[in-house]
């Protein structure tokens, strides 16, 4: 399936739209949705959340921000741009404080991390439901956003990027017989070889391909999954692990929209494979997600968690994000 | 190169035409039916609140309104965006008329006369066809088919249009989803051309054909391309579909007027260092100038290539016989190869 969209990589002109694109004004920068003129509007907004937030330092890098989720100092981020190394925040106050990594949620990318300082004010979770259209708003430690956009979907599932065993299947027999066994991927460095018949994935009995892609959808690249096979009349499990195809490799092509994506500036490195996700329309930079999402009441309605593509940022919903943070504090009161 | 702009005011001859037809007695039934572009329909700016007439809005209750206005805008023409699959390509579009007009982009549709599955926000699907498409400006029609009364919005105009009007975007990114459905972005006009208007709502492959709407719900352009900056995306005017209506609409010319295609028998992708030549076609025009697989193509005629998209677009506008420059990269040599283009053979698609 092609999905269609004109690229302009040359200007108008070539496109044969207009002749001279600069003879043409063009709104002030400040005045474009989420531009400094507009965001001066929502300094009510921020000025009601900066100390509910914290922008978390990596060795010195601001690599995410924080919402603050309680009055000791306990603050949810964005776990996997947290790479080792000494950890700090940034407070709304100008401080910059030490931060510990207490526990990590792997399914929905969320970290705890405690923050040792004063005056931090818990954010406010949103009651409501969001409503497409409504605000979207992705405050900082600044007077102002850092940038606003609306929500763009209702919260849905959001898949893993597709990952792979490494086999394909005799599409013309009646049972699942596996043709080809690809080099370098899981099924391989499992044993599994050509003409071994997979009767389950996953605990589920399988007939057809289709039936496998649809379960192995829902696996992210480097989690396992359980398979039985039939090879000489014998009934075998294999574990297999399964990964992201890189360029050249079978399923590469499933990656054809990198390059619109990559001309939207950086997406987070952990995009995809979310339980639930609001989408805005936001466009943030990587750093910028980990933070609260809130509405005109400045509480928040999201957990900003991936800056996913030129058209989309997630954010995990409230009621997700605090059952996420319930499990967290258990987690991290047991080490 | 090709033609900019069609003549403009052709709908108005068309009426013309109906009108001198009915004059000599004849019933404007007897010429093969046209499907008729609706009328724009008139709007006041008093309807609007006042924070979409501000340069920006400058307190929380401004956005306040901008925010129950945007919302309530979503959900009501939500209904008429369509996701659009023809052949193996997928766009968007959007119903204008209880019959089945859809409005998309010219490229999404390519040509008259294709199959086409509409796919409604809600899942439900319908079957048509494309009806026109003008390459130039951009613009296409379709048509569903199937009978029925179809969720459809009013279409606006964009002679009152100013820089910082607020725009909603609708469409399906990426293709439809039904789990996620419609995407709906908010921008503001950044800019205004002649057949051409930007806003900064981020539209992205799958969008194109897609409706921009004014604050009133009115269809003021169609999604249709996007450059490097995620902010400053392309939509075809309202305007050019009246302009090219009479083209789109009209029955399809047998056989196509087929323009020469130049042809060069080179091949050429992406890689991390640019435009590469991936193939090339034995005694071809690139054969005879002694160009090498895995060699890169710097520039053409002086003009920087840096996708191979741009090289595509420059032989598509070239025609039999031109020489084209071009500047190699093969190794660390960089050189100058002339090629002379050639008349399509026949035998190639």
């Amino acid at each position: 399936m092609r999905i269609l969209l004109v690229l302009l990589a040359a200007g108008l002109s070539q496109a044969g739209l207009a002749q001279n694109e600069d003879d043409y004004p063009k709104l002030p920068r400040a005045r474009y949705h989420s531009g400094q003129d507009v965001l001066n509007a929502f300094a009510p907004i921020s000025a009601q959340t900066s100390n509910s937030i914290v922008e978390l330092n990596v060795k010195e890098n601001t690599v995410a921000l924080g919402a603050v989720v309680d009055n000791n100092g306990l603050v949810l981020t964005k776990a996997s741009e947290l790479k080792s190394g000494k950890l700090t925040c940034w407070l709304a106050s100008g401080k910059e404080v030490e931060a510990q990594l207490l526990a990590v949620d792997d399914d929905d990318d969320v970290a705890l991390v405690r923050v040792k300082a004063e005056g931090l004010r818990p954010i406010q979770w949103a009651q409501n439901q969001v409503v497409e259209g409504q605000w979207a708003i992705t405050p900082g430690l600044a007077d102002t956003p850092q940038a606003v956009g609306i929500i763009s979907t209702l919260p849905h599932r959001i898949r893993p990027q597709r990952a792979f065993i490494g086999v394909t299947f005799d599409l013309s027999a009646p049972q699942l017989i596996i043709e080809r066994v690809e080099q370098g991927f899981g099924a391989a460095k499992a044993g599994l070889q050509r003409g071994d018949i997979v009767l389950k994935v996953d605990e589920r009995s399988v007939t057809n391909s289709k039936q496998v892609i649809e379960i192995l959808q829902e696996f992210r690249q480097g989690q396992k999954v359980h398979i039985r096979y039939l090879r000489a009349q014998q009934e075998l499990d294999a574990n297999i692990e399964l990964m992201t195809p890189q360029a050249g490799q079978m399923g590469s092509d499933s990656f054809a929209n990198e390059r619109e994506n990559r001309m939207s500036g950086d997406v987070s490195l952990r995009s995809e494979g979310f339980e639930e996700a609001i989408e805005h329309d936001t466009v943030l930079e990587p750093w910028q997600c980990g933070g609260p999402l809130v509405n005109l009441d400045g509480k928040a309605i999201g957990l900003n968690i991936a800056r996913a593509s030129r058209f989309a940022t997630y954010a995990l919903p409230a009621s997700l994000a605090q059952q996420i943070l319930a499990k967290l504090k258990t987690k991290a009161e047991q080490h | 190169m090709s033609v900019l702009k069609l003549p403009q005011g052709r709908p108005a001859r068309w009426l013309l035409a109906v009108t001198l037809l009915a004059a000599l007695g004849m019933s404007p039934a007897q010429i093969p039916t046209r499907p008729i572009m609706p009328q724009p329909v008139r709007v006041n700016p008093k309807d609007l609140p006042v924070a979409f007439s501000k340069p920006a809005p400058t307190s929380v209750s401004d956005l306040r309104e901008i925010q129950d206005h945007v919302a309530a805008l979503v959900s009501r023409v939500s209904p008429a965006v369509v996701e659009v699959e023809v052949g193996n390509a997928s766009g968007s579009g959007v119903v204008i008329s209880e019959d089945g007009l859809v409005l998309t982009a010219g490229h999404v549709g390519e040509w008259a006369g294709r199959k086409v599955t509409f796919t409604f926000p809600n899942g439900k699907t319908a079957r048509g066809t494309t009806v026109g498409v003008d390459e130039d400006s951009d613009t296409g029609l379709m048509m569903i088919t199937d009978p029925g009364h179809w969720p459809h919005v009013n279409v606006g105009e964009m002679s009152h249009a100013r820089l910082g009007d607020w725009t909603l975007a609708l469409g399906n990114p990426g293709g439809f989803d039904l789990k996620r459905s419609l995407v709906a972005r908010l921008g503001r006009i950044v800019r205004l051309m002649p057949g051409v208007v930007q806003t900064d709502c981020t539209i992205f492959p799958g969008d194109s054909g897609g409706p921009l709407f004014d604050m009133y719900g009115r269809v003021i352009a169609i999604h249709t391309a996007i450059a490097s900056s995620t902010v400053e995306n392309f939509h075809v005017p309202i305007s050019e579909f009246f302009d090219t209506w009479n083209h789109l609409t009209a029955p399809p010319p047998k056989p196509p007027p087929a323009r020469p295609l130049a042809y060069s028998g080179l091949s050429v992708n992406d890689d991390a260092a640019g435009c590469r030549l991936s193939k090339i076609e034995k005694s071809s025009p690139a054969a005879k100038a002694d160009l090498k697989v895995g060699d890169h193509l710097l520039s053409v005629n002086g003009r920087r290539i840096e996708v191979s998209a741009m090289f595509r677009h420059w032989l598509a506008d070239s025609d039999p016989g031109e020489i084209l420059q071009l500047e190699i990269k093969r190794g660390q040599k960089v050189l100058q190869v002339p090629i002379k283009l050639q008349t399509q053979p026949r035998s190639t698609k």
